[in-house]
């Protein structure tokens, strides 16, 4: 009995001076995402690590990195070593796995929805009173009209722009490969010029004021509408266009080599949860869960969203066939 | 009329002779329209450049950020990542040598009748005049993921090649390091300084005789306390005195374990001692002095079934006895154990040492005592007789050496460790010298007395196969050397450097008609000079 009573005290004693030594650690995580997230992951961060220090009590700061996706994936490849990446398409994330066994190959199974927390699309901004009338996608392969999109070898969101198009002219032309690349590169034709990522592309566009219609991300049109260039843009929503499922994933090797694979998991559930879904519709991200879908349905435009699987045949095909060197995109600015 | 006045105003205007008004008005209209519109173009192909040229200028700058660099300076040539976490560097040394010998300077190894030359009085052959090449090392080194840095360098110099170095060295962290390889042992000071940065040409009696060289194995080793205290503790093959191991498999099983304490208490302060180092570093092996036996061609021999027997091929292999010859700092032998000798046992090096750098000053010093264990072998009458080691001579000798160095930078440069940097490169048009140092050293070994004497008591002995013969003839080997080094060194500049010693070295022993009626060896007298060239 006694001997029962001197182990339980010396166990209760153990926990509680395990409990008192253990102090608040300041832990640091990279996100290593695409160009136009900034403005998200900055109020996102705030939030997490105030959730994530009343849940451990350890103070977490996130740095972030953001960049064309394309160049984003190869930067963390030759070693730039982010705990998580938030990246524009799969495609870039699959190439962790093929390039560098940085993440199992099933990772994109490890989340919700394919790993994708938060989908957008594509649309144009225009200038205010849109003075080109630009309405669909066959407005922008007019001669005299100047159209802003990022490079699709370095940008995500430029990718996503490129089989939107494609996707279009597809669709206007009874599922015609040669004349959906026509246009394609009709459209290119009338792009001066490429930059690295979405970002570089608003700025091209608002900042400097060049071209008529800027092809970009949904939500970076509507920060754009509503913060970067207010008053002087509008939205003018395509009658087709892309389902664009931005992924998430932790970085395997790194955040076991820095001792952060918890905290990454965490971070990247925490998109999943009422705060970050909300965030997320709040930067006009659309939210894939309840209660933020139906909080934010209103602020979306009903679009008719094809999907990359039915029209391309998924990710891995539409890259080779278009995108990696010697494909389609390098053939149009051949020509261009 | 009025119709008239109608055509005819219609035909003017027609004609382009008289203008209305208002046309005039739409065309202009129209024509600065235009020319909006173009001026519009025009703004946006000018935005357009502009634009490009940002992007390009990114560009640039991203892509700088990945560019490897390559460096070539007085350091040597390197390439490194644009992080600097990859590098490979490609340095290098030349030393081109001449020994004169004054006449009466003697090689103890003359003393065969395989050498060339007659001998003298005392049964010597003169140490010959020479030029060579006494270092000539180009190193490839680097560091790989910032992390593990690695070197490898080969010397074609003294008339042979072979690998000098060729290790990695994995910082994990300022405090742990781990070296695997070939590489200089953590324990002398004077070894531990570059070849290109010694003071005189030749090293000390403490570096060259006693303390190892190089030993192929592993240490840890770090520094602690803001590098104000380095340690080093290694796990080696083991080589004799002033021993350079060769890169191949050992025969002898037993490890040698090396140790190192070395601090530079005030190297961050501002005062006279700043450039004062102090320590200690030591060796331990023990081994069984048969291992180092010849088996030149054996019958049968060994354990577990089938019994071999250790043949008498030969005495013990003078290249596997384990024990040294000590050369003089003119670099002729004076010292030999008898052919019958070998290492038997424990072999133990303790040396404190020391530097104090101040101005223009520099002194070096350093102390070696070693313990060692010997023993005498007897070669077996016959193919299937053992050579074994002689019961009762087993010996424990315990040899002393030291020396002491100061050299003074006369035009004035800050003396130090690691060499000297001229303040003005030796050019005759701008009349400027280069920079000059003079220095003084002494360097004395002196070796244990019973080394000379037989085992069983009987005194000073020749060499022989049994208890009552000596681990060496006095009158072969002497028991002691003293040398004063006297120098001048003439830096060029940071990679060129010439220098000249005058060396005297006088004896105890070495020489005379018997062990028992030993002599002492004339005094050797040298000039030592050398062109090096490091980079």
């Amino acid at each position: 009995m006694i001997f029962k009573k001197i182990i339980k005290s010396a166990v209760i004693t153990a926990l509680t001076l395990t409990t008192l030594s253990v102090n608040a650690a300041d832990v640091s995580i990279l996100n290593v995402s695409y160009d136009p997230t900034r403005e998200f992951y900055q109020e996102y961060n705030e939030s997490f690590a105030k959730y994530w220090k009343s849940k451990t009590g350890d103070n977490v700061k996130v740095q972030q990195s953001h960049g064309g996706a394309g160049k984003q994936a190869r930067a963390v490849i030759d070693g730039l070593e982010g705990d998580v990446v938030t990246l524009a398409l799969s495609y870039d994330i699959d190439q962790l796995y093929e390039k560098a066994r940085l993440i199992p190959a099933d990772w994109q199974k490890r989340l919700k929805n394919n790993s994708s927390p938060y989908t957008s699309t594509i649309v144009f901004l225009v200038r205010k009173g849109n003075p080109k009338k630009i309405k669909d996608w066959d407005d922008l392969v007019k001669p005299g009209v100047s159209i802003i999109t990022p490079n699709p070898k370095t940008s995500g969101g430029a990718r996503w722009n490129y089989l939107a198009a494609w996707a279009f002219a597809l669709k206007q032309n009874n599922n015609d490969e040669a004349k959906a690349k026509e246009f394609v590169t009709k459209l290119y034709k009338n792009a001066p010029i490429l930059d690295s990522g979405a970002r570089g592309s608003t700025t091209t566009f608002l900042e400097r004021g060049i071209g008529d219609v800027l092809i970009t991300w949904e939500n970076e049109a509507f920060l754009a509408k509503k913060e970067l260039g207010v008053g002087e843009v509008e939205i003018v929503v395509p009658s087709l266009s892309i389902l664009a499922e931005p992924p998430v994933t932790v970085v395997d090797k790194f955040a076991k080599k820095h001792g952060t694979e918890k905290l990454a998991q965490a971070y990247l559930e925490y998109l999943y949860s009422d705060e970050g879904q909300d965030l997320a519709g709040k930067h006009f991200y659309r939210p894939t869960l309840e209660p933020a879908v139906k909080k934010y349905a209103s602020q979306f435009p009903k679009v008719n969203l094809v999907k990359i699987d039915e029209v391309f045949g998924g990710w891995q095909k539409a890259q080779k066939t278009h995108f990696n060197d010697g494909g389609v995109f390098d053939e149009i600015i051949v020509k261009k | 009329m009025k119709t008239h006045n109608k055509l005819l105003v219609s035909l003017l205007l027609g004609a382009g002779i008289v203008s209305s008004p208002i046309l005039s008005f739409a065309a202009d209209s129209k024509e600065l329209e235009d020319l909006r519109a173009q001026i519009e173009e025009l703004k946006q192909a000018v935005k357009v450049l502009d634009r490009k040229g940002e992007i390009a200028v990114e560009d640039a700058a991203a892509a700088k950020k990945k560019d490897a660099v390559v460096k070539a300076s007085e350091k040597g040539f390197a390439i490194e990542s644009a992080d600097g976490k990859n590098t490979v560097k490609f340095n290098g040394i030349i030393q081109a040598d001449y020994r004169y010998y004054d006449e009466g300077a003697n090689d103890v190894r003359g003393r065969s009748a395989g050498r060339a030359g007659p001998l003298d009085a005392d049964g010597f052959r003169d140490a010959q005049d020479t030029g060579l090449l006494r270092r000539v090392r180009p190193t490839i080194q680097g560091t790989l993921g910032g992390k593990y840095d690695y070197r490898f360098t080969p010397d074609f110099g003294g008339g042979s090649a072979g690998v000098v170095d060729a290790y990695i060295d994995a910082r994990f962290s300022p405090f742990f390091k781990l070296r695997a390889g070939k590489f200089k042992s953590f324990v002398g000071l004077e070894r531990l300084q570059s070849g290109s940065d010694i003071r005189f040409v030749e090293r000390a009696y403490t570096t060259n005789a006693i303390l190892p060289n190089r030993d192929l194995g592993f240490a840890v080793h770090g520094d602690l306390f803001g590098d104000k205290l380095n340690y080093a503790l290694g796990v080696v093959n083991g080589v004799a005195d002033g021993g350079n191991i060769a890169t191949g498999p050992e025969y002898n099983k037993e490890k040698e374990f090396t140790w190192r304490l070395f601090t530079t208490p005030f190297k961050d302060n501002v005062n006279a001692f700043s450039g004062l180092g102090f320590g200690v570093a030591g060796t331990y092996t023990d081994f069984r002095g048969d291992r180092n036996l010849d088996f030149g061609s054996l019958t049968s021999s060994g354990e577990g079934g089938t019994t071999y027997t250790l043949n008498n091929g030969g005495s013990v292999d003078a290249t596997r006895n384990g024990l040294p010859a000590y050369v003089t700092e003119g670099q002729n032998v004076f010292f030999r154990y008898g052919s019958n000798v070998l290492a038997d046992g424990q072999r133990t090096r303790v040396s404190p040492q020391a530097y104090f750098y101040n101005g223009p000053w520099g002194v070096i010093g350093e102390y070696a005592w070693l313990k060692q264990e010997v023993g005498i072998t007897a070669v077996g009458a016959n193919a299937t007789t053992a050579t074994t080691i002689v019961d009762g001579t087993n010996k424990e000798l315990n040899h002393h050496t030291w020396n002491i160095g100061a050299t003074y930078v006369l035009t004035g440069e800050d003396n130090s460790f690691k060499g000297i940097k001229p303040k003005n490169n030796f050019d005759l048009d701008k009349g400027t010298w280069g920079a000059w140092e003079a220095g003084l050293r002494y360097s004395a070994l002196n070796l244990d007395d019973d080394t000379f004497k037989a085992p069983n008591g009987s005194g000073y002995q020749g060499e022989g196969a049994t208890a009552a013969k000596a681990y060496a003839d006095r009158s072969i080997s002497a028991k002691a050397a003293k040398t004063w080094t006297g120098g001048i060194n003439w830096y060029l500049d940071q990679n060129t450097k010439v220098q000249l010693n005058y060396l005297h070295t006088s004896f105890d022993g070495g020489a005379g008609s018997s062990a028992s009626a030993h002599q002492d060896r004339k005094n050797e007298n040298a000039i030592f000079g050398r062109l090096q060239i490091s980079y």
